[in-house]
């Protein structure tokens, strides 16, 4: 059977999912349809881990919180995911994590909720997350089209079941690549100034020297 | 559809062959007028009727000898060609596969276990006949089936020039989201060189084993993703630990599992550009780097299609 691909989408569109799929026989993958039409069972996430604890003293189950520029995820790592768990001990927070996880759908008594069962969580940097969040947001552009053109079957079934705002998704990535683009352009002003002292210092040596 | 049209479908088949327009036309007119056959029953009727009187092959109708420049993306076809290259099967249902050519091209090809031929050999010319075209990871590919035939031909068939890139070879970039278990620093049977977890083969028992690096796991990119297989050479160069440096951090934490925690530690979640081959199962990685994009030019490419 073909492994099922670790899907791009930021927080915001897998938290306000709540449509299951349920295709076929018991062993059947399940899958979460999201409001811009991705039929989803595995993620991959880059973001800062914010949290990590132990449900329970002993219960050797810890929840974490992973945030993207658009919100956070929430995951529960426990002994059937002993790799991971292995990993997630020796990595301290706040610190840039990359995890593949499963999506899972919680009900609540009032709502549902997504939250991930990591099966492998590592370090990351944050080269690695500025590519998780540009290939995030050009998945999620995709999909905003799909649904706009009603391109495909599962586009137009979620437009239907979440009536989905798209100008509200576009100003979403829009927003985070804008956040993206000043941090590099502060980024290369500092590396201009640091280059400037350098430079005030070179000529403050060399006058120094026909004194 | 007209029946002249039927007329022309049929010729431009048999045209090679000898057979006349009116001959085609006579016999499609009895059975579509005398006898009330549908159009499709008709013309497979004389395609057939054709096919035996000239004595002509099927396959040569049904998979007419092709160059392989102009190979579609179906279908069936017969080509004259050289083994240029044999590579390793990756699964019992598969007898041979690797790369064929002829002057105007070179493309992948798959003998599967089940269609019961002899073996080809490199640089042995062959007419293939009857073999099936299909894409796999967007590559087309010939597949002989039981019903294709290869027979070795004396001629010597010349080849384009294969690219320095080897035809075959394909570019993936993606993260690297799994590691799967039997990675790392790994025992191999002496005799079968299959995986021999605790010094035990499964076709062999208890066997004297050799150690060897590589690492089984997934690359997947947000839309597509593979198996893949990386060896020492590769590792080596991209995390800079080969066989010994392995066997060292065996020996200094006690386990072999240190390796794998190890290359986890440094791999796992980490944007890879991989080269290799596309077998049916794996990606057998024959170079791979840490991919790193210009981050800032990428954004403002992407904002300015938002605008
Ligand atoms: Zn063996």
């Amino acid at each position: 059977m073909k492994r099922e691909v670790a899907r791009r989408v930021f927080a915001k569109e897998l938290n306000n999912s709540t449509h299951v799929i349920r295709s076929g026989g018991e062993k059947a993958p399940v899958y979460l349809l999201t409001p811009l039409g991705l039929r989803c069972n595995r993620v991959f996430v880059v973001g800062a881990l914010l949290e990590k604890e132990e449900t329970k003293p002993e219960s050797g189950i810890w929840r974490i919180r992973v945030s993207d520029p658009t919100g956070s995820f929430v995951g529960y790592i426990g002994k059937f995911q002993p790799e991971a768990l292995e990993m997630l001990l020796d990595i301290d927070y706040p610190s840039i994590v990359s995890l593949t996880a499963k999506v899972k759908v919680l009900e609540g008594i009032k709502k549902k909720f997504v939250i991930l069962r990591p099966e492998m969580i590592n370090t990351a940097d944050p080269d690695v997350r500025d590519r998780w969040i540009i290939e995030a947001a050009k998945c999620t552009i995709e999909r905003i089209k799909d649904v706009e053109l009603g391109k495909t079957e599962d586009a137009k079934i979620a437009k239907e079941i979440y009536k989905t705002d798209l100008e509200d998704y576009k100003r979403t990535v829009k927003d985070v690549l804008m956040k993206l683009k000043e941090e590099f352009e502060l980024l290369e002003e500092v590396e201009e100034e640091e280059l400037e002292l350098e430079i005030e210092e070179e000529e403050f040596d060399i006058k120094d020297l026909f004194e | 559809m007209r029946i002249e049209e039927l007329v022309d479908r049929i010729y431009s088949i048999f045209k090679e062959y000898g057979v006349s327009r009116k001959e085609i036309m006579d016999r499609l007119k009895l059975l579509i007028y005398e006898f009330k056959v549908p159009e499709n029953e008709a013309y497979t009727t004389v395609v057939n009727y054709l096919l035996k009187e000239y004595k002509i092959p099927k396959y040569e109708v049904l998979a007419p000898l092709t160059k392989i420049a102009e190979i579609g993306s179906s279908g069936r076809v017969s080509v004259k060609v050289k083994v240029i290259q044999l590579w390793e099967p990756v699964s019992p249902s598969i007898s041979q596969t690797g790369l064929i050519g002829d002057e105007t091209g070179v493309i992948r090809f798959l003998i599967w276990a089940k269609a019961g031929k002899p073996e080809v050999q490199e640089n042995k010319s062959y007419v293939f006949r009857n073999v099936v075209v299909d894409e796999f990871a967007g590559m087309k590919r010939l597949n002989v089936t039981r019903f294709s035939e290869i027979e070795e031909i004396s001629e010597d068939v010349k080849v384009a020039e294969v690219p320095a890139k080897v035809y075959g070879e394909v570019e993936f970039i993606g993260s690297l989201v799994a590691i799967h278990q039997n990675s790392g620093l790994i025992q191999r049977c002496s005799q079968c060189n299959r995986i021999a977890k605790g010094g035990n083969c499964i076709v062999h028992g208890k066997v004297k084993t050799v150690d060897d690096l590589r690492i089984r796991g997934v690359v997947d990119n947000g839309i597509e993703n593979y198996e893949i297989l990386m060896g020492e050479e590769v590792i080596k160069k991209l995390v800079g630990i080969d066989l010994e440096t392995a066997k060292k951090i065996a020996q200094e934490n006690l386990e072999r599992k240190a390796v794998l925690d190890e290359l986890k530690k440094k791999l796992l979640g980490k944007y890879l550009k991989i080269v290799g081959f596309l077998g049916v199962r794996f990606f057998r990685v024959t170079y791979a780097e840490f991919y790193k994009p210009n981050i800032k030019e990428e954004v403002e490419k992407i904002l300015e299609e938002l605008k």
